[in-house]
Parts: C-alpha cells; structure tokens; sequence
C-alpha cells in the first residue's frame, strides 16, 4: 500500500447495512460484521480515491489529529482485506 | 436462544440437462409440476431477509432451466440479499447471463467435472464442458463475483495441479475445490469415487502449496474428503444453526440429504410461515443445539465446533441418525468408515461403468 495506490472492493463483494444486524460486508460464501471505522473506510473505496485521499477524508470526518495513526491502521484493515480478495489495490503509475 | 439462519439455499428445481455420477441432488425427486411458482418463491426470500438471512444460493438442478430465473434473482434482491446463481453453465447464453447481472446477480458459481474435455463429460453424463468454458470466458469481463467449483474424486485428484492452472487462466475471484462428499448419487457410485490415502495427502499438500502461491490473487476454499479426516465436519454449520434449505416443492429441510432420515417430516413454506419452520418445526429442532448428543460427543471438547458431524452421514453409514459421525475418530461406528478406506487403497481392477442421475418427471 502506498499514498497512490486506489483500494476498491473486488467484484462480488458488498457493502450493506442491514436493519438489524447492521454495516455487513457481503462476500461469496460468508458475511463480515464491520465496527468502529470500517463502513467509513470502505465508503471512501470507490474505486477513484487514492489511499492517500481516503486518509484525508477520514481525519477530516473523525476529525483525527494523529494522521499517521489513521493511515496505519486504515492501511492495516485494507491489506488485511486484500489478502482474502476482498479488496483489490490497484496503483498507478 | 435459538440460532438466526445465515443463508437460504433455493433448490429451483431438481431438472438438470446433466447427471453427474455424484449428484447431490436426493434420489427422490421433485418433479416438475411440483415447482413453486415465481410469486412463492419471493415471499420466501423476504421471509427469509427478516429472519436473518443474507445470502441466498440459487441452486437445483440447474437453476437456468427455470425461466423466470431473472425475476427471481431480482425478487432476491429486492429482498436485500445477496444473490449467488450455483449453475453449471446449461442455458446461460451472454444475453441471458447481462439479463440476470441486470436484475442485480451478485456472484456466479460454475461447476467444473474436470480440466479434460472427455473425462469432464464422461463424468457429467453430458457434453457440457466446452460450453463451461465459453461462459467462464465471457464472466471474465463481468462485474460480478466469479467462482469456479471443481470436483475431485478418485478419477481425478491427480489433476488437481491442472485444475489450479486452469482456474487461474480463466481469471477466478475463488476456487473452490471440493472433494465429493458421499450423498445421493455419490453413494451408488461410490466405489469408483473414493479416493486412495495417497491421493487425498497429495492433494491436501496441494492445495496448501497452491494456497500460499495464490495469495491475495485467488482465494482457495477446500473441501476435504472427510472420510479420511480424524475429526467431522460442521455440516451445514450446525443442525437448523446456519443455513436452511428449500426445495423445488417448497419442502424446508436442515440439510440437502436430511429426507433421508425416515423419522423426520419436513414442513412446507407453501403452508407455513419460514420462521414458524425455523424456530418451531420438529425437523428443525430435533438435532439443533447439543440435548440430543450420545457420547462421546456430549462430553466432547470439540462438540461447539463439529456439532457431533453429520446426521445424514450417522444414518447411511450407521443406521442411526442420532449416532456420532461415524467419520470422527472417538465414534464407535469409525470402523464402518475405516472398512470403505480400506477397500479404496486396495489394489484392485477397476470397471468404469457408471450410475448416472436421472432427470425427474
């Protein structure tokens, strides 16, 4: 992951929120249960933000001081994802 | 507190241009004119959403034999759940394939019998591969989840390298590889299908290999073939736990196979309501949660993870559906299983005639 590289969820993968149980991640064959930021996080993967814009929108929504704690951490929960396939980094030249 | 169902898993219809010799479709099917119609099927999905459910499995047969297939991937999402068509490929010209993305299909599963055209249409009893490949050539351009699912048995676990490398030409999201499990028509064909120990250690340092080596490109989900497995597997996540099946009739069963336990009746969403069946029918409660255990699985640490296997499986092999697995290694009925291995790793001479599935009425 780097500032250019632009997240978005791999096909098949959804997010929903569900009146009762809810922000989901809906993937083939399973369910993720999202907390905390995560819904904000992949909102802001919409296939033409840069990791680096979504940091910006996030400290700017959670009104975040610390930046290099949200990047670490967003940037942790987005590899995390990419390497089950759930979220494809694509980089740009 | 009971359970919330997961997922719906929608058997359209038992009619299927193919006759895979390890259907899991039951022997007894239902015929056509038993089929419930469009406007059934999605009160069931929205009963199904406010039940819990999120995903729901459009399965058969082949589900692309029905021809309101469109209106009833768009009934699953009006319902808001995610939509996975389960098809081997029959009937999905492009047009059709648009239609059903259109009408908000989330993902797409196409089954494979092999990665060689000949033994992939032996095993089909049709000639259904090429046709396979034409479709996941066209998927490869679309917009929607994409998984390849490949049976492995004793004829050809040792493509499993093959079958990978195909996998990943086509470009696929997921593959699943799963090994037959033996049900319906697997088990009138089950000599020729199981496979030999060294078989099944290839193929479980394979996939690992292939695992690792695909990470983050494809994701592999692997079926074990549980026979040769120490401990059961959590069938259907657990009885009435996770997952709920109907089928083309509109009959609510815990588990694909479960009409194969004679003391079970199985109560009909045409009659009553989905939760009624869910939280309050006999078949549902009747091996939910863990009161009905026999030792060794009441005291056993491992009974939150396995649920003591699979009913299914303790009624065909030890003709008690309220027995322990008879795959786990502390059942008393494990020697049922280790006889059916020891006659797959004997050296013996193999007839490859074939019981094909039939087509309902």
């Amino acid at each position: 992951m780097n500032a250019r590289s632009i997240p978005r969820l791999a096909r098949g993968c959804r997010l929903y929120e569900d009146p009762a149980q809810g922000w989901v991640l809906l993937i083939p064959e399973g369910v993720l249960r999202l907390s905390g930021p995560g819904p904000r996080i992949l909102q802001h993967c919409d296939g033409a933000c840069t990791f680096a814009d979504i940091v910006c929108q996030l400290c700017a929504e959670f009104g975040a001081a610390d930046r290099a704690r949200v990047e670490t951490e967003t940037a942790g929960f987005l590899e995390r994802l990419a390497a089950r396939r759930i979220v494809v980094l694509e980089c740009i030249a | 507190m009971i359970p919330r169902p997961q997922a719906l898993i929608a058997e359209l219809t038992h009619r299927c241009p193919l006759h895979c010799v390890y259907c899991s479709n039951p022997l007894a099917m239902q015929p056509r004119a038993a089929e419930m119609d469009t406007q059934v099927w999605a009160r069931v999905f929205h009963e199904a959403a406010e039940l819990g459910v999120l995903h729901v499995h459009l399965t058969g047969g082949e589900p692309a034999l029905r021809t309101d297939l469109e209106k009833l991937v768009a009934a699953g999402r009006a319902a808001n759940l995610y939509v996975n068509l389960i098809t081997s490929g029959a009937g999905l010209t492009e047009p059709r394939l648009d239609a059903l993305i259109d009408a908000g299909l989330d993902h797409l599963q196409l089954s494979f019998q092999d990665v060689e055209e000949a033994p992939a249409n032996e095993f089909a009893g049709a000639r259904a591969h090429a046709r396979k490949l034409a479709l996941a050539e066209i998927m490869r351009a679309r917009q929607i989840g994409f998984t390849l699912n490949a049976v492995l048995h004793r004829q050809n676990l040792n493509r499993l390298d093959e079958i990978v490398a195909m996998a990943e030409q086509l470009g696929v999201d997921r593959l699943e590889i799963a090994n037959v499990q033996y049900y319906g028509w697997a088990i009138e064909n089950g000599e020729k299908l199981m496979p030999t120990r060294r078989q099944v250690d290839a193929c479980v340092a394979g996939v690992r290999k292939h695992q690792d080596r695909l990470k983050g490109r494809m994701r592999i989900d692997f079926v074990p073939p549980d026979y040769y497995a120490r401990y059961p597997k959590a069938c259907m996540g657990g009885w009435g736990r996770s997952l709920m099946v109907v089928d083309p009739a509109g009959c609510a069963l815990p588990c694909h196979a479960a009409g194969v336990i004679p003391e079970l009746r199985f109560d009909s969403v045409q009659e009553r309501p989905l939760r009624w069946i869910w939280e309050e029918s006999a078949a549902f409660q009747r091996f939910r949660g863990e009161d009905w255990m026999p030792e060794p699985c009441r005291s056993c640490d491992r009974r939150g993870e396995d649920f003591g296997g699979c009913r299914c499986q303790a009624l065909l092999l030890a003709g008690n559906a309220a027995a322990t697995d008879p795959v786990c290694s502390l059942a008393p009925g494990r020697g049922l299983v280790d006889a059916v291995i020891a006659r797959a790793n004997q050296d013996r001479p193999e007839a490859r005639t074939w019981v094909y599935r039939i087509d309902p009425a």
